[in-house]
């Protein structure tokens, strides 16, 4: 379920922590196991995290579904993670959301039909001051409109 | 800790200094709200009803997470805390149901009695409520998680008490949510505390859904006689039928828990297969009968044998006044064939061994070594004692014949077969005796000793409070005496305590009354004696007995003249019996049960007997009168009691020698699941769904399995074969819920 190139990457994080502590590397392997299964996590590899952190795997699954980083339903090649909270709501964030939704025909939640996109609404990513703004990938897009998410999306591959 | 001085409301109370405001408050007997304190459980301080005002703090705290500091001034009721926890009880009301109307929590719910007393009549909340789907637990538990208020108390009940955690608070905000990662079914032994712990509707009895109003029922007081703890209980009852029983506090024996077998197992009394009317044999046709009949058939069959080849049979379950009267009955005809040790593979040669700690104690200990036991399932409540001190640093180490799933860590794991189990044990005692330069017995001189044996042995003397615990897997043994002296051996050379969990139930009141042969027959000699009258008490051979088709073979002879006493009927019994006479079974009759620390506890019957059967020690009481057997005159069952403790059994110190016995080179290891531990669990519906009521497995390592030419999924003695490594050579392991067969 896990390869072993995850498992080392997984060791590594392990390592940071005192011996017999090994769950506190929970965030991180569900990050990693995530990221090898194409952006989301299922059952099984919640499961295979929590065997082999030797964690109850309820508290595994306490912690995927605890924060927004986790996937439980497949992904698109690019997530756009999009801020609702109240700086980027009071610039208009429902606004643009809606037409993020209509510009890529995806609507929240869902993946588009070539795979690429895939939108979701998130809690504040510290960014106020560049608000309106999401996330794709480990990028931050900030003081959105209409025109620069038309730019953006047509940049995507 | 030191003692301090705080006032509540006015009034000056005592504590310990760091102890919490609401402990303090609650051994005052002062009121203050509360969902999410448990005094059994971790503070979470989660659900805010407890708001108190303490003086100087411009925020009211809450009462159950701020420690008690001397001179302290805390107001429970005055104009701030109310509005702080009207406030909250609003909050928690925002998306509770209240569908009080239909919910089986209702009259006893703790969220209904405070909102009752905190709560407004009015609700500034408009909004739609949220509703959450149900992912169902399994047979035992109920969800309607709709009502949840977010406790977590059944969340940290499983991860601090049955520690097996299950239960889980998942998704945040609006969408957290109460639930397991699977609906595959809760899978611990004392899954239903949760029901118990939890103060909403959520958590419900699922056997107990929409029977009856709680306020309907009556409460009796009674004792659970499934195992060696004797758990204090109350029935809970509704027009002559069990309908719940639910934990009755007590510290000293269950604390507030009790097992699963415990709480569900009444749902056996209303069992279509119960024996409700006494019927006799005629020309192999059963008849039903008077009790006058059926009583005078059996006393004429009774007397018309010599007393040599009268037989008694005793279930381990009975109750001190039904085993006290039979073996009376027994001995006052004349003979001394009796026991209760149907289930054990050489009755002459059991397992004497003295337990020396209390249940208390066992949570002080620093080491236990369980032999031969999977004591979680055996013995919940002991292993719950002893899973609380490993939870204080005690470390465990098992000589067990198959790895079993505890819960807590294994230190020192040592897998042994039945043949090999003397060997294993000489080895420990022999590198304990020699790390602490004792001299060593003649037996011990050839024995090997290796390193795990020695791992065992220094963690054993390393201990300052240790225990040995033997378990009920060495009646699969048969020179269980031997290791029984070997247990008592390395206690006494590393100062240990023992535990003796090789019998179960009412053993011990068996023990008391020596419902035991003095010179007679064994369980095991009787069915080889053509004896001419037995007298079953609440046995059912086919579960009960090591070798249940000689047995049946023996008891269904021609010349054998078989009355049983049962409370249930089966297929066996109606085949042998030539009289039957219906027994109350549990909760159905007054009786005494005698614990693990020698406490003998009394109990009264919560319900009349099902449909003719009569409370045992009754139909003994006039069996015995029919017989003309002196010494019955007894009214009640309180003065059959007197009569049984005031005994003193004569405990037999035999010597035992430790010489390996010769045993097959492959052993078989029969061990039931504690739903099928004795005939009222076994009628229990819901337990038998559960996965702990569903295990049926017939473990053998591959190895072994050749040897025996078994393959996956063949069946060995009628269990399905599952073959891995978690299991000694040399042995089969079958843990199962099914009858014995050959």
């Amino acid at each position: 379920m896990i390869s072993d190139k995850a498992k080392q990457q997984i060791d590594t994080w392990v390592a940071k922590y005192p011996a017999g502590c090994q769950s506190s590397a929970v965030m991180e392997a569900l990050k990693i196991v995530q990221a090898e299964n194409d952006g989301s996590l299922t059952s099984e590899s919640i499961q295979a995290v929590a065997d082999y952190l030797e964690m109850p795997v309820i508290s595994a699954y306490e912690v995927a579904t605890f924060y927004e980083n986790y996937n439980h339903k497949p992904v698109g090649k690019h997530v756009i993670r999009f801020c609702h909270n109240i700086s980027c709501m009071l610039n208009g964030a429902d606004d643009l959301i809606s037409y993020l939704e209509t510009k890529t025909g995806v609507k929240i939640g869902e993946v588009s039909e070539d795979g690429l996109v895939s939108v979701k609404k998130v809690e504040c990513l510290g960014a106020c001051v560049g608000a309106p703004m999401f996330q794709i990938g480990d990028r931050y897009y900030e003081n959105l409109t209409q025109q620069k998410i038309d730019e953006i999306l047509d940049g995507l591959k | 800790m030191v003692d301090i001085e705080i006032e509540i409301d006015g009034s000056v109370v005592h504590g310990h200094s760091g102890e919490s405001i609401i402990s303090i408050a609650d051994r005052e007997g002062i009121d203050i709200p509360r969902f999410c304190y448990h005094k059994k459980l971790s503070v979470a301080a989660n659900c805010r009803m407890c708001l108190v005002d303490v003086e100087g703090n411009p925020k009211p705290q809450p009462a159950c997470s701020t420690p008690a500091s001397a001179g302290m001034r805390v107001h429970t009721n005055n104009e701030k805390a109310k509005a702080s926890q009207k406030a909250v009880m609003e909050f928690l009301l925002i998306n509770h149901p209240l569908d009080c109307p239909i919910c089986d929590q209702g009259g006893e719910c703790e969220l209904q009695d405070v909102a009752m007393e905190y709560g407004s009549d009015v609700s500034k909340f408009n909004e739609g409520k949220r509703i959450v789907a149900d992912k169902g637990i399994g047979a035992l538990i109920q969800t309607d998680m709709t009502r949840c208020i977010h406790c977590t108390r059944c969340v940290r009940f499983g991860a601090e008490v049955a520690g097996i955690v299950e239960m889980g608070a998942t998704g945040r905000g609006e969408e957290l949510k109460i639930e397991p990662f699977l609906s595959e079914g809760i899978q611990s032994e004392l899954s239903g505390n949760m029901i118990d712990v939890c103060p909403v509707g959520a958590l419900t009895s699922k056997p107990f859904r929409y029977e009856v109003r709680s306020w309907q029922m009556n409460s009796v007081e009674s004792v659970a006689r499934h195992d060696l703890v004797g758990s204090n209980i109350f029935t809970q009852t509704h027009k002559g039928k069990v309908k719940r029983v639910v934990a009755r506090d007590n510290e000293s024996v269950n604390e507030t828990w009790i097992s699963d077998r415990d709480r569900f197992s009444y749902e056996g009394l209303t069992n279509e297969n119960r024996a409700l009317t006494p019927k006799i044999k005629v020309k192999g046709e059963w008849q039903e009968v008077s009790w006058e009949a059926a009583l005078e058939a059996a006393t004429s069959g009774i007397k018309k044998n010599s007393a040599e080849a009268f037989g008694a049979l005793a279930s381990k379950n009975a109750t001190l006044e039904e085993l006290y009267l039979l073996q009376k009955l027994t001995r006052g005809l004349g003979s001394e064939n009796l026991d209760t040790r149907l289930d054990v593979a050489n009755p002459s040669s059991t397992s004497a061994l003295e337990t020396t700690i209390s249940l208390a104690e066992l949570e002080a200990i620093d080491h236990a070594l369980i032999v031969n036991s999977y004591l979680r399932l055996e013995q919940p409540m002991i292993n719950h004692r002893i899973r609380k001190a490993t939870l204080n640093g005690a470390k465990v180490s098992t000589v067990n014949s198959l790895t079993f799933d505890f819960n807590y860590r294994v230190a020192n794991s040592v897998l042994s077969a039945p043949q090999n189990t003397l060997a294993t044990l000489s080895g420990v005692l022999k590198a304990l005796l020699e790390a602490n330069s004792l001299a060593l017995p003649d037996y011990l001189k050839d024995t090997k000793v290796d390193q795990a044996q020695i791992d065992i042995a220094s963690t054993l003397s390393a201990a300052e409070n240790a225990v040995v615990v033997l378990g009920e897997q060495v009646n699969s043994n048969p020179c269980a005496d031997q290791v029984a002296k070997l247990v008592t051996q390395i206690a006494k050379a590393s100062n240990s305590k023992t535990l003796n969990a090789s019998a179960t139930g009412n053993t011990l009141a068996a023990e008391k009354v020596s419902f035991k042969p003095n010179g007679g027959l064994n369980a095991a000699q009787m069915f080889t004696a053509n004896l001419n009258t037995f007298v079953l008490l609440d046995v059912y051979p086919t579960y009960d007995c090591v070798d249940s088709t000689a047995a049946i073979e023996d008891l269904s002879r021609d010349d054998a003249f078989v009355v049983a006493i049962n409370s249930f009927e089966d297929e066996s019994v109606l085949g042998f019996a030539d009289v039957i006479l219906p027994l109350a079974s549990f909760y159905e009759t007054s009786g005494t049960h005698i614990n693990i620390e020698n406490v003998a506890q009394s109990y009264g019957a919560s319900v009349k007997a099902a449909g003719d059967s009569k409370p045992g020690w009754k139909v003994l009481k006039v069996l015995a009168d029919l017989l003309e057997l002196p010494g019955f005159d007894y009214t009640d069952s309180p003065q059959v009691a007197d009569d049984a403790l005031s005994l003193s059994p004569n405990v037999a110190t035999s010597e035992v020698d430790i010489i390996a016995m010769e045993v097959p080179n492959i052993a078989t290891v029969w061990q039931y699941t504690p739903y099928a531990s004795d005939v009222l669990t076994r009628h229990a519906q819901s337990l038998q769904q559960t996965q702990i009521g569903q295990i049926s497995e017939a473990v053998v390592s591959a190895a072994t399995a050749k040897i025996l030419e078994l393959s996956q999924g063949d069946c060995y003695k009628g269990v399905p074969v599952n073959i891995n490594e978690t299991v000694a050579e040399g042995c089969v392991f079958v843990h199962t819920n099914q009858a014995r067969q050959r």
